[in-house]
């Protein structure tokens, strides 16, 4: 019985941390902290504006890949 | 000052480029600039860059898509810029913001850290050339760089080992707590079933720092088994993988120890001295990009009449070219018509422009300064000068002679023996005891135990703080095994201009021979950029207290000769005596090994300069403390005997190679080599990069040719010989710090390894010693810090 508490606290507490190691090496590979001035002074200027921002930047790449598709249709080969 | 009424409030703003600025962000709702600007100022923008569309126009051709833009399988263009005039974040974002907002643009991202910016198109929507001008337009400035460039790939490789290691240190940190109970079950009895659980928890966190974090090690391994080195990989790989799939068998069979922490500890340890090697490994040389950057990818072509703008891969021996001034010259050739000077100081560290006319050779990488010609090319672009010093560079970068490092022969000997003493230790306790298991056990705890942490740390730790010593005294040193190199090297050889001297003319000496308004002379050479006209300008400066500059009439400059202009009804003339005899004035026969300047009013000479290279403040103290060190120093250099020898008597240096072209540097450091020495080169112009790559440690000044910074292995920032010393004396420390700590690592397995050999040995005895022996090389290492100069 006291061996399956000893388990579920090691697995839980393991899982948890590689949990937050996956994260932080999911950072790391999409360059977020490649920057290291853009990491701590980005966030002065971090507002609603921004996230605009990059709202429109995604809308113009999915306009984009819409447009390429209706022009330039390939078929599949 | 502009003042402008906007309504309800005053503006001000310090000139036409800055208003305009001002209201291209207020129109496209980007105002907020200013407040995120907060008290901090920027320069002003610059409405010259009403750059002409010809320059522009650059962006859109051919040739330069080729080199820089690539295109995606979408369709989309991708080019990575660096932005001129970054100041502060405000700066970053507005530029990010401006291109977001631009019609076509897909994504710009700026890192904030080095100005660079990678921007995404649809090449159907917009042209390069418009983005550039509307980075332009709000007063910055932008040129293209190729990220495939050795800096770009030496991120990568950082990231990937950071990762790695971030695995290895998670491991072992988890690892460690589990450890921990099971060494108070060691001593105080555990049950079995506690035992397996703490166990298989140990083998799930090993597992992947054994073969993610621990890759590298068997990369390493494998390429020394196919070069038949034993090396510091082998012994990390081969120990690692035997203590992990031993304690597997133990797990299984339930008998025995574990050492599943050794393994993640010794993978660790070493990861984390091999990151801080990657990590000071060639920080980022941007001045590289910055060359390849600017070197011209068109030139104007001139075939029957019509003149044409061709990329200069296909330009032909025998074509005419045109240049304009300003221009950069893409291809080597002969003027054929006019005349204009030439600044090449980026070729030869030269700051004089030289004349050049009808028949002069002109070389590629200079710049045409001030008028039109035209010119046949002598070579195509691959021969061309500029990318033949390229081309150097690469081969000889790759052939740059490595001296070993101590820490690499010690590590392959001491693998090699024990792997031996492991495996005779086996022979030997299987042969005693006849028990194949004890055996084992007792052979891989020889090799648990001879821990290669310590020696694995001992030189990253002392290079890293060496490495950081050095750049606080302004001393960069690009990568960290060049302290050994450098402390090893009893060889200096020095470059002349720009490295003992300044590089710039100064006035030594005045004879005036009538009394003249000095304001006149002032006003005159203020209207000069040649370094003479700068250095009698500034001489004039430190003389008088009250300047004031006349306007003159019909000013006239002749390239390399002088300077005449007509102010308040005088004639006034200035430059060397040539120039003022042609015009009339009696000279005399004024010999000296100095540049002379003759200033005369009225065809009558009223005073003349002598003007020299003034040496370096604190030379002579630099060179004689560095050859205290035992080191012999030698001049080499381009400039006449006469002026060689006399700086040489002046900083104390005897032995002198005056008159040398730049290959015949490069020789003559093969000739210090041939002599089995190691040979550091410190100097800063192109004519210097060839004897730079050739020499074992390669020193150049901070205000250097891009060039010969970017071939460079360590780099002076404040352009002081006394830094030189200061360099030496550094790498030595570091150097004495590493043996320092390889001495240790081995007496500790002088004693650790018998006790294992013996059989003495249990897991927390291993894990205890093993963090100890680590511990007291990284303290020995930090003791570099302590590290007294004469001067601070």
């Amino acid at each position: 019985m006291s061996e399956n508490i000893v388990i579920m606290m090691i697995g839980v507490s393991t899982f948890l941390g590689a949990m937050g190691l996956v994260a932080l090496l999911w950072g790391v590979k999409t360059g977020q902290f490649e920057d290291r001035s853009k990491f701590i002074d980005a966030s002065h200027f971090d507002n609603e504006e921004d996230l605009k921002d990059a709202a429109m930047m995604d809308e113009k790449r999915t306009q984009y890949k819409k447009k390429t598709k209706e022009h330039r249709y390939s078929p599949p080969d | 000052m502009i003042k402008e009424d906007s309504g309800d409030e005053t503006l001000y703003f310090c000139c036409k480029g800055c208003q305009g600025v001002y209201h291209l962000l207020k129109s496209e709702g980007l105002g907020s600039f200013y407040e995120k600007l907060g008290d901090r100022t920027i320069q002003p923008a610059t409405l010259a860059i009403d750059i002409s569309s010809s320059q522009l126009e650059k962006f859109d051709l051919e040739g330069f898509a080729k080199r820089y833009i690539t295109t995606d399988s979408e369709g989309l263009n991708t080019i990575h810029l660096v932005i001129e005039g970054i100041h502060c974040s405000a700066c970053v974002w507005l530029n990010e913001k401006v291109l977001h907002k631009t019609h076509g643009v897909l994504e710009a991202s700026i890192n904030y850290t080095n100005n660079k910016a990678k921007v995404v198109w649809n090449p159907l929507e917009i042209k390069l050339s418009q983005i550039i001008q509307t980075i332009q337009s709000i007063g910055y400035n932008a040129y293209p760089y190729d990220p495939k460039l050795q800096e770009e790939r030496a991120s990568k490789t950082r990231r990937s080992y950071y990762m790695r290691m971030l695995v290895a240190v998670f491991g072992t940190m988890n690892i460690m707590w589990l450890a921990v109970a099971h060494y108070a079950g060691y001593f105080s009895g555990m049950q079995q079933s506690f035992k397996d659980i703490l166990n298989v928890a140990e083998f799930i966190l090993a597992t992947p720092v054994l073969f993610y974090s621990g890759w590298i090690f068997f990369r390493g391994a494998y390429y020394g088994y196919k070069n038949r080195i034993v090396n510091m990989d082998t012994l990390v790989a081969s120990g690692a993988s035997l203590a992990y799939a031993y304690s597997i068998y133990a797990m299984v069979s339930q008998r025995g120890e574990v050492y599943f922490d050794s393994v993640t500890m010794i993978i660790t340890f070493v990861l984390v001295g091999k990151y801080f090697e990657v990590l000071s490994k060639k920080q980022a040389v941007d001045t590289l990009d910055h060359i390849m950057g600017t070197t011209p990818t068109e030139a104007t072509l001139i075939k029957d009449g019509v003149k044409s703008i061709v990329s200069i891969e296909n330009i032909q021996v025998g074509d005419t070219l045109e240049l304009k001034a300003g221009e950069k010259v893409g291809i080597d050739g002969v003027i054929l018509f006019g005349g204009a000077s030439f600044d090449e100081s980026s070729l030869t560290g030269e700051s004089e422009p030289l004349y050049k006319q009808k028949g002069d050779a002109i070389l590629s990488g200079s710049i045409c300064l001030d008028s039109t010609v035209q010119y046949e090319a002598t070579k195509d672009a691959s021969n061309s000068l500029l990318t033949s010093i390229v081309t150097l560079l690469e081969t000889s970068i790759t052939k740059k002679p490595k001296i070993e490092q101590l820490a690499n022969r010690i590590s392959g000997y001491f693998s090699t023996t024990i792997l031996v003493i492991a495996l005779l230790t086996f022979i030997g306790w299987l042969y005693a005891t006849g028990d194949f298991e004890i055996a084992l056990i007792t052979a891989i705890s020889v090799v648990v135990i001879a821990c290669p942490c310590a020696l694995g740390l001992a030189t990253p730790m002392a290079t890293l703080v060496g490495i950081s010593v050095a750049a606080k005294r302004n001393i960069l040193f690009k990568e960290a095994t060049f302290l050994e190199t450098m402390a090893k090297s009893k060889r200096l050889a020095l470059d002349k201009t720009g490295t003992i001297t300044e590089g710039k003319p100064s006035v030594v000496f005045e004879k005036k021979i009538a009394d003249y308004d000095h304001n006149l002379l002032y006003s005159l050479v203020s209207t000069s950029n040649h370094p003479i006209s700068k250095g009698v300008r500034s001489y004039l400066l430190s003389s008088y207290e009250s300047f004031v500059e006349y306007p003159l009439m019909s000013l006239k400059t002749v390239q390399a000769r002088g300077v005449e202009a007509v102010c308040q009804g005088k004639n006034l003339f200035g430059g060397n005596s040539l120039y003022l005899e042609e015009h009339g004035v009696l000279v005399g026969n004024k010999e000296s090994d100095n540049t002379l300047f003759f200033f005369a009013i009225d065809g009558i000479l009223v005073t003349w300069f002598e003007l020299q290279d003034t040496i370096r403040v604190g030379s002579k103290e630099a060179i004689s403390n560095i050859k205290k060190l035992g080191i012999k120093v030698a001049m080499i250099t381009g400039d006449r005997e006469q002026t060689a020898q006399k700086v040489a008597i002046q900083v104390g240096i005897d032995e002198v190679y005056a008159g040398v072209l730049p290959h015949q540097k490069a020789s003559q450091i093969d000739t210090f080599h041939n002599q089995g020495e190691i040979v550091v080169m410190a100097g800063d112009g192109i004519n210097d990069t060839i004897a730079l790559t050739s020499s074992d440690i390669a020193i150049a000044m901070g205000s250097g040719a891009d060039v010969a910074l970017s071939v460079s292995d360590v780099i002076l920032m404040d352009e002081s010989l006394e830094r030189l010393y200061e360099a030496y004396l550094i790498s030595r420390r570091t150097f004495q710090a590493v043996k320092e700590n390889l001495g240790f690592s081995l007496v500790y397995n002088f004693f650790a390894v018998p006790l294992a050999v013996a059989g003495f040995i249990n897991p927390l005895y291993a894990a205890l010693s093993m963090s100890l022996s680590s511990l007291v090389v990284v303290g020995n290492s930090l003791r570099i810090k302590r590290i007294g100069f004469k001067n601070k």
